[in-house]
């Protein structure tokens, strides 16, 4: 009887005192401890990867960017009438105010990227030899992405080439390039100037070209980056150096504009003609583009978006751009966006034909070709006929850019380079610039980060 | 369906050992949640003269309807959801000496929960050829504790007396897929699914070891002492950090046992009593501490993408509480009942703090922030009739004033939404609201004004400045989603006759100080910006012919008066609701003799029968599923309204 009660209180007891504690050291499934992250060449391939999944999030490249541009420059062309209280400020501009979420989210998502750029860098000499200048390259590519939309959106003045405005101090954006383990003070890195953004950006998509491979699957390419180089410069009004970068992509031969203008969109695969392209799928996530444009039928919300009279009577007779949009029964939609888990466009070859006509008109040279035969391919794709126009002045060329790119994510970017006004506002308006958002301003307390102008 | 099976047995003179089942099996009904366009409470916004079904008898959906019609997810959907809960306990218990027992139990918690939904292709979700979820998720609780216990007396000093481990172990399992593509609705199982859109699988576990530690004892049952102490490891925190010490006092007195008072004729009981003690809260996610990195994926590759910023630091959010209370007895305790005042200090709040976005990350959780709760409470109870009739009355009143000490340095967290207006706010409640002032409608033109208030917010003579502008109106608190006066009053009647008893009770409950945010009104009161159905009182909208109205003017897709931040639509949610309504009869022994029962009662019960309120929306009580946090209460969006329950039933003993 004791025995028995002295063996069970000493087996009690050696369960009890045994070391239990171990348990409260507990480790997760779904993520993994950051150290182990960047320790390997292919963890870092996989953090890379992790940096082209959050370009394509709903509120960078998957919608919401060119949205935005096209919402803030869109009066008398379309009209904003969905049910999200954000975009309709964005839209109405007059309501728009700092505590707007749509530029809150993409303000976080563009420095998420940066950030997750900022790592692959630091850690890029772990990368084998063989990938190293190629994953260095993708990094950049996708970092000066960021910082490029971020100038364009949340700058306080468009970049004006010679404008003193370019190097007012703290009217850019934040520059960071360095990747984040500890919050502190450090944090709090005051905006840059807009010259200073740009000359990052530069720097970025110099070494991303001279870097990357030609062809890269869905990845960034040579080509990607010498076209965004292409992009930036026009938008920096630096026509030379604009014309030759979209010249040399065009040059390259490895893009083909697609003969019918319908097939250019709704595509599950690039086309011959895309240089960069987001890829959705079922695993990931749908296109913000199909949301914000299209209608239920083919998964968008309820055709937030409707287009005027205004943007439709610009195009010429038998344009297949014009047959493009569609009607139903309730207003004109765009049909670019219909395809739900379908590719989104960021950069395709017609927008290097547009740059290399428009520079060559301004600067009265052909280099590659003349800008009527440029015009006139477009025209061409369009079905329009082979030889559209018998002659061509800039205004022309910026037509056919505006019916060419319509509704990709341009619009507010041109309107701010060709000083053009959006209905009753100026280019450099307050109002066409997104707020630093607020709960930004808040975190950065007790330190002070400079406002727009317009908030 | 539940059943329960308790086994005890004396094993030895020094030993009981015990075992407890218990299973239970539940069936649930549920509804969309309050956010999406599928909830029931959404038809409110079609037209009333929308037709409901072709001529083909299928029900119409978008254009037809201004949204997408909600009785066709009640039509052309399958949704069955189970849980399943399995308890088993063991315990052993050893008689060491005298007094000192040792107890160690062994406790197992296995829930787990089935989900299967589809939806057809006439849903809205459903358009890709239907659409079919299959979730499972099983949480496995494990628990062993070690107690010793002692009891004991000392001349007239009783003392009991305990001390011991316990370990919580819980590991959460969860698997979820969802498919699209079925050849037809009848088709229900995602087997059926043409092409599997997600597939998830995840695994969780956390743990807790705990070291407690209590003593009471009382002198002559007169005055009773507790001394408690307990150690709380949990692994969701920082290895510095894991442990936290959480103390309790309490002291009694029962005044009514000294001679002064034994034998008092009005006075029969009178306690005052005071006590403090410290609480810990660890709910916060399972690995909030560690920095790591997570997976996103791109083109079907997955990808790591930074997660969580660490801190080692993480430890327990605490709460100081001292509370000073009096148990009071009269007539024999005919009148008996509390009083409580009590004040509560929470600090090291664990919260996600929001940090500069340019690192990349947008918050970091932290022990930041402390709320202070202070209030008092009231409970008496009262017999007031003894005989052939029986009459209880019981009053419950409490009153609580719930603020905001500290915000890691800052004034105000204000998540910046444009729909929902609650904040933290130093001085304020938690979640106060912080909107722009309605000041009615401009008589000359129907523009809704706004109060500019801040600093420039009256003129040279003092009068109230106003805006048509919703941009120049400055946010001022607007009222707090938390009731401060909480109160319920409860009669019971008892009244028998020939055996037969008949009891019959009923208790009204309410609250009072709180408002309610009724953000759906954007879309129901909108003057003329959206397209849906529309409240009554927006017939009294400014017209040229009704120039002097709270009402602005409608004006087809243009906000007039219809942000969402502002106190048009936050209205008192003060209430008084019957709550419970209960009439049984209990039959008399005799007849029941025959059959062997001891006991039958027969019994009607009602809920939420009447609500007594000027609170215009549908039910005062209820805050929208998808908003409702720390944050955001006391908001209203489409929320479905309690019902109205009447249960019927019968007790039995044998």
């Amino acid at each position: 009887m004791k025995t028995l009660k002295y063996i069970l209180l000493t087996t009690i007891a050696v369960f009890t005192l045994a070391s239990c504690d171990q348990y409260l050291d507990q480790d997760p499934y779904q993520e993994i401890l950051e150290e182990r992250a960047l320790n390997s060449d292919r963890g870092v391939k996989m953090v890379l990867l992790g940096a082209y999944s959050t370009m394509n999030d709903q509120n960078f490249y998957g919608g919401l960017v060119q949205t935005m541009s096209e919402l803030l420059a869109g009066d008398g062309e379309i009209q904003f009438v969905g049910t999200y209280n954000g975009l309709r400020q964005i839209f109405a501009k007059s309501t728009l105010i700092s505590s707007n979420e749509n530029a809150r989210a993409t303000w976080l998502k563009a420095y998420e990227l940066i950030n997750i750029c900022n790592n692959v860098l630091s850690a890029v000499d772990i990368v084998l030899p063989a990938d190293r200048g190629r994953v260095e390259g993708e990094a950049r590519f996708l970092r000066a992405a960021a910082y490029f939309e971020l100038i364009r959106l949340y700058g306080n003045r468009p970049y004006i080439a010679g404008n003193t405005s370019n190097n007012e101090p703290e009217w850019g954006v934040p520059l960071v390039l360095t990747p984040t383990r500890i919050i502190s003070d450090a944090n709090k890195v005051p905006r840059a100037t807009i010259q200073e953004v740009y000359d990052q950006i530069i720097v970025d998509l110099k070494e991303a070209a001279a870097k990357l491979p030609s062809t890269n699957g869905y990845f960034a390419t040579k080509g990607a980056a010498q076209a965004m180089l292409a992009r930036v410069y026009l938008q920096m009004q630096d026509y030379p150096n604009a014309r030759d970068y979209a010249d040399t992509v065009i040059q390259s031969n490895k893009y083909s504009l697609v003969p019918v203008y319908a097939n250019v969109f709704n595509q599950n695969e690039k086309t011959t003609e895309d240089i960069f392209v987001n890829k959705f799928t079922t695993q990931t996530r749908f296109s913000a583009m199909t949301e914000y444009w299209s209608i239920p039928d083919y998964g968008g919300r309820d055709g937030d978006i409707d287009i005027l009279n205004g943007h439709l009577n610009l195009y010429p007779a038998g344009d297949a751009r014009r047959a493009l949009f569609f009607h139903d029964n309730i207003a004109w939609r765009s049909g670019k966006w219909n395809n739900q888990y379908g590719t989104v466009v960021t950069i395709r070859l017609a927008e290097m034909y547009l740059i290399r006509a428009e520079c060559n008109q301004r600067l009265g040279t052909s280099v590659g070709d003349t800008p009527l035969n440029d015009i006139n391919r477009l025209c061409a794709r369009a079905g329009l006929g082979d030889t559209f126009y018998a002659t061509i002045t800039l205004d022309d060329i910026l037509l056919q850019r505006r019916l060419e790119l319509a509704h990709e994510g341009h619009k507010l970017h041109d309107i701010k380079r060709l000083q053009l006004p959006v209905g009753p506002r100026p280019y450099d308006h307050p109002k066409l610039t997104l707020p630093i958002p607020e709960r930004e301003i808040q975190a950065y307390l007790p330190v002070i980060l400079k406002q727009n102008d317009g908030y | 369906m539940s059943g329960r099976l308790n086994l005890d047995s004396k094993a030895r003179e020094w030993l009981d050992l015990g075992l407890n089942f218990s299973t239970s099996v539940t069936d649930l009904k549920q509804i969309n949640a309050d956010n999406a366009f599928a909830n029931p409470l959404q038809l409110v916004a079609l037209a009333p003269i929308t037709p409901v079904r072709d001529t083909n008898g299928i029900l119409y959906d978008r254009p037809t309807t201004t949204y997408y019609n909600t009785l066709r997810h009640v039509e052309y959907s399958h949704r069955k959801m189970n849980e399943y809960r399995n308890i088993a306990n063991g315990y052993m218990n050893i008689k060491l000496y005298e007094g000192l027992q040792w107890r160690n139990e062994l406790g197992y918690d296995l829930y787990t929960l089935k989900e299967n939904q589809k939806l057809g292709e006439l849903t809205n979700d459903g358009q890709n050829g239907g659409f079919g979820m299959s979730n499972y998720g099983q949480t496995q609780n494990f628990v062993t504790k070690s107690l010793l216990n002692y009891n004991g007396k000392f001349n007239e000093i009783s003392i009991a007396a305990v001390a011991g481990t316990e370990l919580q172990y819980v590991t959460i399992d969860r698997t979820w897929v969802t498919g699209e593509r079925f050849p037809m609705d009848a088709f229900i199982t995602l087997n059926s699914a043409g092409s599997i859109t997600e597939g998830k699988q995840t695994v969780e576990k956390y743990a807790m070891l705990s070291y407690i530690g209590r003593v009471n004892a009382d002198y002559q049952e007169k005055l009773l002492l507790s001394i408690s102490g307990r150690i709380d490891g949990s692994s969701r925190f920082g290895k510095n950090n894991r442990y936290g010490f959480f103390p309790a006092a309490s002291l009694g007195y029962v005044l009514t046992k000294e001679e002064g008072l034994k034998d008092n004729p009005v006075i029969s009981f009178l306690k005052p009593r005071v006590s403090y003690g410290k609480t810990g809260n660890a709910e916060i996610g399972n690995y909030e501490h560690l920095g790591t990195f997570g997976v996103a994926t791109y083109n079907n590759n997955a990808g790591l993408i930074p997660y969580n910023i660490s801190n080692p630091d993480l430890s327990w959010e605490t709460t100081d509480q001292i509370n000073a209370g009096l148990d009071y007895g009269f007539l024999n305790n005919r009148i008996n009942g509390e009083i409580d005042y009590y004040v509560k200090k929470t600090k090291d709040l664990l919260w996600r703090v929001p940090v500069p976005g340019v690192s990349g990350h947008s918050t970091m959780m932290k022990n930041v922030a402390s709320v202070e709760n202070k209030g008092f409470e009231f409970i008496i109870n009262t017999i007031n009739l003894t005989g052939l009739i029986k009459w209880n009355t019981t009053i419950n009143f409490s009153y609580n004033k719930n603020k905001v000490t500290d915000l890691a340095g800052a004034e105000i967290y204000d998540p910046g939404s444009s729909r929902f207006m609650n904040v933290f706010m130093v001085g304020q409640p938690m979640g106060v609201f912080y909107g722009a002032e309605f000041a009615g409608v401009d008589p000359t033109n129907g523009d809704a004004l706004w109060y500019v208030n801040g600093p420039n917010g009256v003129d040279s003579l003092g009068n109230r400045l106003t805006t048509n502008q919703f941009d120049q109106a400055n946010f001022v608190v607007l009222g707090s989603p938390m009731p401060d006066k909480i109160f319920s009053i409860t009669n019971s009647f008892e009244f028998t006759i020939n055996g037969t008893t008949i009891d019959f009770s009923f208790m009204f409950q309410g609250v009072h100080g709180n408002k309610i945010h009724l953000a759906g009104d954007s879309y129901m009161a909108a003057s003329g910006e959206w397209f849906d159905n529309q409240l009554r009182s927006q017939l009294d909208s400014w017209r040229p012919d009704n120039p002097n109205t709270n009402v602005p003017q409608a004006r087809l897709f243009y906000a007039n008066g219809t942000e969402g931040r502002n106190s048009r639509y936050l209205e008192d949610g003060s209430y008084i609701k019957l709550r419970n309504v209960t009439f049984g009869i209990t039959l008399p022994k005799s007849l029941l003799s025959q059959a062997k029962i001891d006991r039958m009662r027969l019994f009607v019960t009602g809920q939420n029968l009447l609500t007594f309120t000027k609170y215009t929306g549908w039910d005062p009580e209820v805050s929208s599923d998808f908003v409702v946090s720390n944050l955001r209460s006391g908001v209203e969006f489409y929320s479905a309204p309690q019902p109205r329950t009447v249960i019927f039933g019968i007790n039995l003993s044998f």
